[in-house]
């Protein structure tokens, strides 16, 4: 059998294997190209030069559209008839036709395009005009009575790939400000690292072959969105590891993230995530923070040595070889850097001419291309992610890794941490300084409790703001602590002897003195576990209040708030003292027409919230009072019983009043129940509704957020 | 012989493969693959000195915010491309070297400010003399190239050479041990 012809200008082969085992091709026209593939089937021998078939469909995207092939394979069908000659005389072609050459060959090409469908079906999923051209071969297939061949062309088993094509959902939503920290100091590093791994699974095999052809070709992000959310989310991580680093306020806190963030890594790098690995080590060791000699010295030797070995297989030294090796190595799972992938398929688009002599295809280039295209297409097979999402972990996890911040201002913070040449300056805190648990159970204290408490807050004032550690307190650190002690009295009141600093036992005999309502008041806050509706953040670890519900604790009085594990650590002041009347009326609402409306809801929702559980108090009291009532009901015949035989029958026909009276009592308190339950279910009613409005808020917030990461990407774009 | 680190930053699509690959492959070349260990090496001799240069080439990885500092970290030489066909690439390039110096902590990199498309003239924004003004501020050599015909490519990395030798960078590893 022959198919057309093999001039020499159509193709050309290598006399030698190329780079690429297994392919030989060169060169070729794509109708050649196609030719070849039909004829590498074969009908019940296994496919010839799989190699070359697989690299032809993985890789005829690059220079047609799959809609293109399947035309022409449908060209190349109707034109059978007359371009394969068949040896029977006499023959008509028809499907009945066993050893009719034309039918063999038009089996090749269906047996082809099943190939296809079978090994590459995103092709057919994502692209409704690839599917109806299929559809039309096999109407074609169907006027000829090949039914049987038609089978082959069936698309009902292709999996939906629906992932690949839709992004996230976005909506619009109001304006509010956020923090970075939202879920970092709620997660273990384990945790994390799988949670991390599942945001970047997610958008890595998302992207599509031609979202990686698009980028090789114009070296740009614009209208690949695809692509662009994988890179954002990837430097989204980098910056979220500086912030979180750089909003401690001590050297010592900002190595403790760190460390956190190193075991992080550690799990990502069992995972086999090298691309999210790549982004919290570039931001480890990024010169934001690589620059904090002070922090990096708190930092335990064995996670620096672990964050060296990082680096170094990270590291772009001898074209990333140690990476590939490692990579490489890894079976299963696997996410790889993109950014080096991204680089080797721009190396290899750049490298090699598209058409080779004559211009045919240079099929060699798509021979190369396809090794790293297959590598990346390669995971979106995968179904499982060897991690168990948490989707409301990754949901938030995602707002938190959007950030608001350039480069420049973060390095800024930086340096606003630790001042270059920071040798002797001191760290200013800008946040106040957390003591010793010292306010933890403040009860009214005996005065060796008190004693105790001042002893260990000077000792903790000490360890703070005594920035040149020679035991006393200068003017200008004493600025530093009135800022966080408001009601402290000026220097010279605790400069005792007048020498121009303060000592700790200064220190100490002030604050014993004037003991006080300044340590027994001011430092005590009026806690109370409190329902948010917006996003609400810790006053002492900056983090989010977490959960739905009663996420923390807020100071009746000054208003701060606080984790529950947090509330005992805080040392601030309850500074509005002198403005008790403001709050409290605040917290009444009562007669504040110029409450906003939020505040509004949120007394209304508190006190909605506080009803249920009052009632269903009363109603679990009034069943205890039957209990004992019917108890006693049942037990008085058995003492009457009793009392027949004795002598007391008055006291009988007094008990029999009283358990008339009782019965009465008991069926009066049944009513009640009865309406204190309706009430219950009334107020369960309305807890519901409340709840779906907490949805709905949940769900503006979030839209909100999505909008504000697009006008952010959007911003990106135009700065690109 | 001595070994050098060259760093070829740009914007996405100014060419900076261009350059890379002209120079490490000559014209033409029978095998070729970028994910070999020694791809990006090349030996050259720089005033009679020989010397080797690895090339590290950022395309592609552009948009990498924290690979760049990564790269920067590494290097020794910093190749400075933009398109004279663009002038936002030309806008671009001054925040890459304000993160050199940021990353580097000294004022004296040795660094190349390269133009590249020049064979494309027909469509230049970029007049040369805004390019050499801005290399005369940098303290900088400027070139014009093209990696098509390969103007200038070999002269390029040669520049760059000369710049390392004149002002070393102090040894790379030690900047990175740190973190």
């Amino acid at each position: 059998m022959r198919v057309g012809g093999t001039p020499a200008n159509f193709i050309m082969e290598d006399e030698k294997p190329g780079s690429t085992p297994g392919i030989t091709i060169r060169a070729a026209t794509p109708e050649r190209l196609i030719e070849l593939c039909v004829g590498a089937f074969e009908e019940g021998v296994a496919v010839q030069q799989e190699d070359f078939v697989k690299v032809f469909f993985l890789m005829h995207q690059w220079f047609m559209t799959s809609e293109e092939l399947v035309q022409a394979f449908i060209d190349l069908y109707q034109s059978s008839d007359e371009t394969v000659s068949c040896d029977h005389p006499g023959c008509r072609h028809l499907p009945s036709c066993h050893d009719c050459q034309v039918q063999h060959y038009k089996r090749k090409i269906c047996q082809a395009v099943r190939y296809w469908i079978t090994n590459y079906p995103m092709h057919f999923d994502l692209n409704g005009h690839v599917t109806a051209a299929v559809q039309s071969l096999g109407g074609l297939l169907q006027a000829e009575g090949n039914s049987q061949l038609k089978e082959l062309l069936d698309l009902s088993t292709v999996p939906s790939y629906e992932w690949m094509r839709s992004m996230s959902v976005r909506n619009t939503g109001s304006k509010h400000s956020r923090k970075v920290s939202l879920v970092f100091n709620h997660l273990e590093p384990e945790e994390l690292a799988s949670q991390l791994t599942y945001l970047e699974y997610k958008a890595f095999r998302r992207i599509h072959f031609v979202d990686f052809k698009n980028y090789a070709m114009t070296a740009s992000l614009k209208d690949q969105p695809k692509l662009e959310r994988s890179i954002a989310l990837f430097n989204g991580l980098s910056q979220w590891v500086q912030c979180m680093v750089l909003c401690k306020t001590t050297p010592q806190q900002r190595a403790d993230v760190i460390v956190k963030f190193i075991n992080v890594s550690k799990h990502l790098r069992v995972l086999q995530n090298f691309n999210t690995l790549m982004a919290i080590v570039g931001g480890l060791s990024h010169s934001a923070l690589a620059r904090l000699s002070k922090t990096i010295s708190c930092l335990p030797s064995e996670s620096q040595k672990i964050l060296m070995e990082f680096t170094e297989l990270l590291s772009s030294n001898n074209n990333f070889s140690n990476y590939r090796k490692v990579y490489h190595a890894c079976t299963g799972f696997k996410i790889p850097i993109l950014g080096v992938h991204l680089k080797d398929l721009i190396s290899l688009h750049t490298a090699l001419p598209d058409r080779a002599e004559g211009g045919l295809l240079n099929f060699r280039k798509m021979a190369q291309l396809s090794s790293i295209l297959r590598e990346l297409t390669r995971l979106q097979g995968h179904d499982s992610v060897p991690v168990d999402a948490n989707m409301d972990l990754v949901n938030t996890l995602r707002l938190s890794l959007d950030l608001h911040y350039t480069e420049d201002e973060i390095y800024e913070l930086s340096q606003a941490r630790e001042p270059r040449e920071s040798l002797s300056s001191p760290t200013t805190p800008t946040k106040p300084v957390v003591f010793a648990d010292w306010v933890a159970g403040v009860s009214p204290p005996d005065s060796n409790t008190i004693n105790k408490h001042v002893h260990d807050m000077v000792e903790a004032v000490f360890k703070n703001y005594d920035h040149d550690r020679d035991g006393f307190i200068s003017h200008g650190e004493f600025e530093a602590i009135a800022g966080n002690f408001p009601f402290i009295d000026s220097f010279c009141v605790l400069d005792a002897d007048q020498d121009g600093m303060i000592s700790k036992v200064e220190m100490k005999t002030y604050f014993i003195r004037a003991n006080c309502h300044a340590l027994r008041n001011s430092f005590k806050h009026a806690f109370h576990e409190t329902t948010y509706f917006r996003p609400t953040f810790c006053i002492h670890c900056t983090g989010l209040l977490w959960g739905l519900i009663k996420q923390g604790w807020k100071c009746k009085d000054c208003g701060i708030n606080a984790h529950k594990h947090c509330k005992d650590l805080v040392v601030m002041e309850c500074r509005s003292k002198g403005s008790t009347k403001r709050t409290e009326s605040l917290s009444n609402g009562a007669g504040m027409p110029e409450m906003t409306l939020s505040a509004k809801r949120k007394i209304s929702q508190r006190q909605k919230r506080a009803s249920p559980s009052h009632l269903q108090e009363q109603s679990a009291q009034t069943e205890d009072v039957i209990h004992r009532m019917s108890c006693s009901s049942r037990c008085q015949p058995h003492r009457e019983v009793t009392l027949v035989d004795g002598e007391f029958y008055e006291e009988q026909s007094l008990l029999y009043e009283r358990l008339l009276k009782a019965e009465e009592d008991r069926e009066k308190l049944m009513e009640e129940n009865s309406m204190l339950r309706s009430r219950l279910e009334i107020a369960n009613e309305q807890i519901m509704t409340l709840k779906s409005h907490i949805g709905v808020i949940r769900q503006n917030t979030i839209a909100f957020i999505l909008e504000q990461m697009d006008a952010l990407h959007m911003q990106r774009d135009t700065e690109v | 012989m001595k070994e050098y680190k060259v760093v070829v930053l740009g914007s996405g699509g100014v060419g900076k493969s261009a350059l890379t690959v002209k120079f490490v492959s000559g014209t033409f070349m029978e095998k070729y693959d970028p994910t070999i260990e020694d791809f990006y090496r090349k030996e050259i001799e720089v005033d009679s000195a020989p010397s080797v240069l690895e090339i590290l080439d950022t395309a592609g990885t552009e948009q990498f915010a924290s690979m760049r500092d990564l790269y920067i970290k590494n290097g020794q030489g910093f190749v400075i491309v933009y398109s004279i066909t663009s002038r936002q690439t030309f806008q671009d390039i001054s925040s890459m070297r304000d993160q050199i110096q940021r990353v580097k902590g000294v004022d004296r990199i040795p660094m190349i400010l390269v133009g590249n498309k020049a064979d494309l003239e027909h469509q230049r924004e970029v007049p040369p003399v805004e390019g050499a003004a801005l290399a005369q501020e940098w303290g900088c050599p400027y070139l014009e190239t093209s990696a098509k015909s390969t103007q200038n490519v070999n002269e390029l990395f040669i520049e760059i050479v000369r710049e390392m030798n004149s002002s070393p960078v102090k040894e790379v590893t030690g900047c990175c041990s740190i973190l």
